[in-house]
């Protein structure tokens, strides 16, 4: 469960995000749609706690990410907007490490490794060295890497960015599979498509605020027209000249 | 569960020792540094002595001073006819001295007038130094030995021709001797640390960002200073190898030469090594702070680089400034990062032995400073700037 109230940021004079609120709830996938530049990489940087807010706040399974950043840490899988991988090390490797990280068993990292290759077609590059991994391939490492310690709630920024068609439908599966075991998932796109094929819940920001929020019907409804793409270019309006 | 100090170390060096190439390069590097120096050093010096040790003169024109030549024979020298074109050769460097007597020397001499001899020698050639030097004292002897007689043979007493005698007193033992020439040792001493810590440094802070790895490694539940001196000992893990390394080239050098001719020049021994380590060990881990700070800071993989070489480029100046500048040593110095290593080993190498006060001010300085750099690392590591990076 995350919560995010009336967060604001300002870098200098640039308002990256102004007044967003929304709640995504346990057992649910929440989309964070927003053409570029609308302050999506800003907020999840605020919720992953890496970032201060200016104003606001941000709750995940009632903890405060302000006072408790640790602990906030702790209960969330994140694929940030940067998805380096240590090339020297092997794909197994990698995600071993944010295992460690987390203070996490040998054998507890080895049976979630064995568990979400599968997913994610990771199998065959587990024990290649991530060098000459392609962009595809390395999202999926770094995908696996946010979910070795099975977080409660999940945060990918732009996750399908740069994977092919296969890899998208495994990633959506692998989405759904964690709504099934009633994990929170927050994700970000700036693709509609994207949003409308998973998203229970869909939240629409522009110029660094909510301009709607609810189920795609209820977006279709506000909007009043029966395309959600079309709803989204009315709601969103002019892209985002912020950031 | 290890913990979590231990993994981040533990991938920091694994990461390091995958990169073959550059780990092996700068090992190989430390290993010779040892060797080769000492080789170059070693055999310039044991020239030197060599040129100087036997007694020998090359002379054009030696029949015309029979006197000096028995003088010479008497002392046990060595002569040599110079060849003809000894100038030529004296001006290549192939010849160091010669002595050349003018045909009307004799004469000139037994006539108890002054009987001119020319030294033919290149000063800007500072290998002939001790064969030149070596010359002028032989026929000084001669001009004494020439003086005393006549005034033995006059009733005079030779003193009154030499009011005051000096006698040289040369309390630079060979050791010591050897040391001067070693300074080179103590400046490696200072190098192999900055060496050995920068490409751990560099990679695991500004390499890390720039890989796009910082963001979510930051993102894990673990507090910055975990990080930071996580990778500050893996940096200073790999300076301290490379000192190890680079020291024991050293020793292995310094064996192989004592074995041969050079017993006096240089002592480097086990112990000599153990003070070396405790000296140079405490200030990898200062160098290592100093260099994770700066890459900390640095804005790109190049940048850190640019700034972490000065680094190495201010420590490398010190020991020249001293060399160069003849400062005496003072207590304080020993507090100065670099200056009281740079003093401590110094002391090591010319026998004089490591105090405590050697050994304990200059480490505590620097583990000072080094906590000091760590603490500010961690905190750049919370600053949102230095993780998603500056404008």
């Amino acid at each position: 469960m995350i919560r995010v109230d009336a967060l604001a940021k300002r870098f200098g004079t640039v308002h990256a995000v102004r007044d967003v609120s929304f709640d995504a709830a346990d057992g649910r996938v929440t989309g964070l749609l927003g053409p570029n530049g609308a302050g999506k990489t800003t907020t999840l940087r605020m919720i992953s706690t890496l970032i201060a807010p200016d104003a606001g706040r941000i709750e995940i399974d009632g903890i405060d990410t302000v006072r408790e950043p640790l602990a906030a840490r702790e209960r969330l899988g994140l694929l940030s907007d940067a998805r380096g991988l240590y090339a020297r090390l092997t794909a197994r490797e990698n995600i071993a490490y944010y295992g460690e990280l987390r203070g996490l068993e040998r054998g507890r990292i080895d049976a979630a490794i064995d568990a979400i290759a599968p997913q994610l077609e990771l199998g065959p590059l587990l024990d290649r060295r991530t060098d000459g991994f392609s962009q595809g391939e390395r999202m999926k490492v770094a995908i696996a890497r946010a979910l070795v310690h099975d977080p409660r709630n999940v945060v990918l920024d732009e996750p399908t960015n740069g994977l092919d068609v296969r890899s998208t439908r495994s990633l959506r599966e692998a989405i759904r599979l964690l709504r099934e075991t009633g994990k929170c998932v927050l994700f970000s796109s700036h693709v509609m498509q994207e949003v409308a094929a998973l998203c229970d819940e869909i939240v629409i920001v522009a110029g660094g605020a909510v301009v709607a929020a609810g189920t795609p019907a209820a977006i279709r409804e506000s909007a009043g027209c029966e395309d959600l793409e079309e709803a989204f270019v009315r709601l969103a309006g002019e892209p985002g000249d912020e950031r | 569960m290890r913990s979590r100090l231990a993994v981040v170390f533990l991938k920091e060096i694994r990461d390091a020792l995958r990169d073959r190439r550059t780990a092996l390069m700068i090992l190989v590097a430390s290993v010779l540094t040892g060797p080769v120096t000492l080789v170059l050093v070693a055999s310039f010096v044991s020239g030197l002595e060599e040129r100087a040790s036997t007694l020998r003169v090359r002379i054009a024109g030696a029949g015309h001073a029979p006197a000096l030549v028995n003088f010479l024979e008497r002392a046990d020298v060595e002569i040599e006819k110079a060849p003809e074109d000894y100038l030529a050769q004296v001006k290549e460097g192939t010849l160091d001295a010669v002595i050349v007597v003018p045909e009307d020397f004799h004469e000139r001499w037994l006539a108890h007038e002054e009987a001119r001899l020319e030294l033919v020698h290149d000063d800007s050639r500072t290998e002939s130094g001790p064969a030149t030097r070596q010359a002028e004292r032989l026929l000084a002897a001669f001009n004494r030995e020439t003086a005393y007689l006549r005034l033995m043979a006059r009733g005079v007493s030779p003193s009154l021709n030499q009011s005051t005698k000096v006698e040289r007193v040369n309390t630079a033992t060979p050791r010591q001797r050897g040391a001067v020439l070693l300074f080179l040792i103590p400046m490696f001493g200072i190098l192999a640390p900055l060496l050995g810590g920068m490409t751990v440094a560099i990679d695991s802070t500004a390499g890390e960002r720039e890989r796009g790895s910082l963001e979510p490694l930051l993102a894990n539940p673990v507090p910055s200073w975990v990080f930071a001196v996580g990778k500050w000992l893996a940096a200073w893990a790999s300076a301290t190898a490379v000192v190890v390394l680079t020291m024991a080239g050293f020793l292995a050098a310094a064996r192989l030469y004592a074995e041969r001719k050079l017993p006096s020049l240089l002592s480097f021994g086990v112990p000599e090594l153990a003070a070396f380590l405790a000296v140079i060990v405490p200030l990898a881990a200062f160098t290592s702070a100093l260099q994770l700070l700066i890459s900390t800071y640095g804005r790109s993989y190049r940048e850190a680089q640019t700034y972490v070489s000065y680094l190495a480029t201010v420590a490398s100046f010190v020991p020249l400034v001293v060399m160069f500048s003849g400062a005496k040593e003072q207590a304080w110095q020993l507090a100065v990062p670099v200056l009281g290593q740079l003093m401590a080993l110094q002391r090591v190498l010319r026998g004089d032995g490591l105090s405590s006060a050697d050994a304990l001010v200059p480490a505590a300085v620097a583990l000072v400073l080094a906590a000091l750099a760590v603490a500010a690392v961690a905190r750049l590591l919370r600053d949102e700037r230095i993780v998603f990076g500056r404008a």
